[in-house]
């Protein structure tokens, strides 16, 4: 699986190059077109460009002179050294990069300073906050995290105090590895004493000002920091209590959108509501990327989708397992499958024993145990559709059960769940007779699979309508402008050609002014 | 002052036979504990006040127990919860607090008598993760209603029985669980009868039910609108069945005819 992910890491690298318009742009260069991109962003109020800026990040943190052209960004855009806000940032960078180049920043300092020097200073705001995610990355990938968690701090107080719109997108960004960086602080989740939880006033207090700023950016991400704090340390009670007071926004980002359905089926389905959960995991692998670095996501959700799956009593489809991608990750979770498809409870307790560690670091340890029941089911089920009679001494072998009470009981509760519908027990001579089973056409069960399934069809046209963007009102008005302008030079036009020549002109009508 | 005081109610506490003085006792340790500050924990309070205050608060949930209170059992479940969470180098001692896996032994045994199977789970993840399984595992007060749950779950419900039947149970006070747990069972089984048998001989479901005698398989039979005749039950499913199948032509039709409109209202919107 790493190599699969390397393999296509490499190609969204390449992605991103050939989009930042040559074959290897030096570091340097991107960090400061991200600021020309910012300084858009700003000027023209539209989230998007400071989106293409951070989308670079991805690519920046992996180069080796990160560190380097960090500090050749900072120094470009505050070229004052007592600027305040260039100490911050440089603090937290490594000697070697604050004391490099005195040569050449001054001359690229002495060409720019004539341009910086119009930058309003308020301007500068968001490449200081924008310069502040990138020394987080680079704090997070060389793991010093405690450094990381006081600058991070700091970092947040800062942003929240600023209260401007345009810096969303990144204060979204900061509060995330913020999160990351207490998460790894010792002692780690879930253990009780944990920094996360030291975390949680914060990111609440966060969460308010977004909610009263109309920030739905930030209010997404804190949401499901929040989330991320709860189930870590196994609170499920206060994760629900958040869900249920708290509504998250309906034009978050997508990939906010996908981790917080996670989180929430995972709620879901401990509280054993495994429909509700079934639906929200569902969603979320659905919506999240299947292809890239992003791929790992996907792969725990489908994890997750796979367990709530057997609990509910459905065996997932085969072919899950056969996708490239999904195959490593997904390989004890096959076995856990088979063994409970066939209901072989041997099997199932062994395979749980041999991948017990896999399964505690997916975080599905608790729920597979809670499948032991629905392995005897099953092997109840499959039982009663192999035999019209069989002894109970019988199932009571097959089942691996204790004793003939304990199997008469399980069989009755299984008719009783429906699990069996068309059985008998024949307690006298120990039976359970199985009744010729029912024509599934023939009951409503296909048109309800079918009314689900356009259900969910519907619901995605709706949201593609939704999402669907148009050009902005802005060029709009410079088209309705432009528009005028020609019609009235028409006019003109025509009027002079009409004074000219009294006959009848082609005008071409009216139709072009719509 | 105060913890002197509170010594000795404990004392009183601890010994047997001061059952119906226990609510005002402890209501007395209650006010002593908020004289020193120690109801809730917080970041200085002393290791000592910490250990009165949990036994305090463990007595008063043992005693509520054997009193058949379990609102009260419940709130000084929630009061320990902070206690519980502390780390381990605030106890001085390098003794947790003794009771701490009877009590949410007890608790989880709560939870599965009212049938609150979600809250079982909950709180047994949040065990997991803070103590880890091996000790856990080895905790016996714990993995009694571990199993109990299991074996409700799987149907086992003779599992059940043996359990709750005197000598496998852990202490006296999971022993007042058992009577309802046996109440539970018992309808969860008549239940599961009626739709698995046509009919029962009466000798067959005095063993099924776990009853006594004859008679109180009538009793019970009678309570449950069964049918009792020449030494057999025979249990009311014919006509419920009869009922969902008619129930599903005429409901189903309906429900098609709902879903129809709704694809033709849909389909229209798609330009």
């Amino acid at each position: 699986m790493a190599d699969k992910m390397d393999i296509d890491t490499v190609n969204g690298e390449q992605k991103e190059e050939e989009k930042t318009g040559g074959p290897v742009a030096p570091t340097e260069k991107i960090i400061s077109t991200n600021f020309a991109l910012i300084n858009q962003a700003v000027d023209s109020f539209d989230p998007r460009f400071t989106l293409r800026a951070l989308r670079s990040i991805a690519t920046l943190r992996k180069r080796e002179d990160f560190a380097q052209a960090l500090g050749a960004g900072i120094r470009q855009a505050f070229p004052k050294e007592s600027n305040n806000a260039r100490r911050v940032l440089e603090e937290m960078l490594p000697e070697s990069v604050r004391q490099q180049q005195n040569g050449s920043a001054s001359a690229s300092v002495a060409e720019t300073n004539g341009k910086k020097d119009e930058v309003e200073v308020v301007e500068i705001a968001e490449v200081w906050a924008y310069l502040g995610l990138l020394v987080q990355v680079y704090l997070l990938d060389t793991a010093s995290h405690q450094a990381g968690a006081t600058f991070s701090l700091n970092l947040v107080d800062k942003l929240r105090s600023f209260n401007r719109r345009t810096m969303d997108p990144l204060g979204s960004k900061a509060y995330l590895y913020l999160s990351l960086f207490h998460e790894n602080l010792a002692p780690l989740p879930p253990s009780p004493q944990s920094p996360v939880l030291s975390l949680r006033p914060k990111l609440l207090a966060a969460l308010r000002s977004a909610v009263i700023r109309n920030d739905s950016d930030t209010q997404a991400a804190v949401t499901v920091l929040l989330l991320r704090n709860y189930i870590s340390t196994a609170d499920i009670t206060q994760a629900d209590l958040l869900v249920a007071q708290t509504q998250f926004p309906a034009t978050a980002a997508n990939n906010q959108v996908c981790r917080y359905l996670y989180y929430l089926g995972r709620i879901r389905a401990i509280q054993l509501a495994y429909t509700e959960a079934h639906s929200n995991l569902e969603a979320a692998t659905r919506k999240s990327p299947t292809t890239g670095a992003a791929v790992g996501f996907y792969q725990q959700a489908t994890k997750m989708l796979i367990v709530v799956e057997l609990l509910m009593g459905d065996i997932p489809d085969r072919a899950t397992f056969r996708l490239p991608v999904l195959e490593k990750a997904l390989a004890p979770y096959f076995k856990l499958v088979q063994a409970v498809r066939v209901g072989d409870l041997g099997g199932f307790v062994k395979c749980v024993d041999v991948n017990e560690g896999r399964f505690r670091a997916d975080g599905t340890y608790t729920l597979i145990l809670r499948l032991r029941q629905n392995v005897i089911k099953t092997g109840v089920r499959m039982l009663s559709l192999s035999y019209s009679r069989i002894s109970l001494r019988d199932i009571c072998t097959r089942l691996s059960v204790e004793s003939e009470e304990s199997a008469e009981y399980i069989t009755a509760k299984a008719i009783r769940d429906s699990v069996i519908p068309d059985s008998r027990l024949d307690h006298e001579n120990g039976y359970l007779v199985t009744t010729s089973g029912r024509d599934v056409y023939g009951s409503t069960e296909p048109s309800e699979a079918f009314h689900e399934r356009i259900g969910a069809l519907l619901g995605m046209r709706d949201e593609c309508v939704r999402a669907m963007r148009y050009p902005g009102n802005r060029n709009r008005e410079a088209g309705i402008e432009a528009q005028k302008a020609r019609e009235r030079e028409r006019e003109l036009v025509g009027e002079v050609l009409e004074a000219e020549d009294e006959e009848d002109e082609e005008m071409g009508g009216g139709m072009d002014g719509l | 002052m105060a913890e002197h005081e509170l010594y000795h109610i404990i004392h009183q506490l601890e010994k047997p036979h001061n059952l119906q003085q226990a609510p005002q006792l402890l209501s007395k340790a209650k006010l002593g504990l908020l004289h020193i500050q120690a109801l809730v924990p917080s970041s200085d309070t002393t290791p000592q006040h910490l250990h009165i205050a949990t036994s305090v608060l463990e007595h008063g949930a043992l005693l509520s127990i054997r009193l058949k209170d379990t609102e009260a059992f419940t709130r000084y479940y929630q009061q320990l919860q902070p206690f519980y969470s502390l780390p381990h180098d605030r106890w001085q001692r390098d003794k947790r607090p003794s009771n701490q896996s009877k009590v949410t032994g007890l608790y989880l045994l709560l939870l599965l008598s009212v049938g609150d199977y979600a809250g079982f789970h909950t709180v047994l993840e949040g065990l997991e993760m803070s103590s880890g399984k091996k000790q856990i595992e080895k905790d016996e007060l714990i993995q009694y209603p571990v199993r109990l749950e299991q074996a409700l779950m799987e149907g086992s419900y003779d599992k059940v029985w043996g359990e709750t039947k005197g000598e496998r149970v852990p202490s006296a006070e999971f022993a007042v669980f058992s009577e309802v747990l046996i109440n539970t069972i018992r309808s969860e089984i008549a239940s599961c009868s009626e739709r698995a048998y046509p009919s029962l001989p009466i000798s067959n479901a005095k063993n099924l039910l776990f009853l006594d005698s004859e008679g109180a398989v009538i009793q019970f039979a009678q309570a449950r609108g069964w049918v009792a005749k020449e030494g057999r039950i025979y249990f009311p499913q014919q006509e419920a069945e009869a009922l969902a199948a008619e129930k599903d032509v005429m409901s189903s039709s309906n429900t098609v005819i709902e879903n129809t409109l709704g694809y033709a209202r849909k389909l229209e919107t798609i330009v």
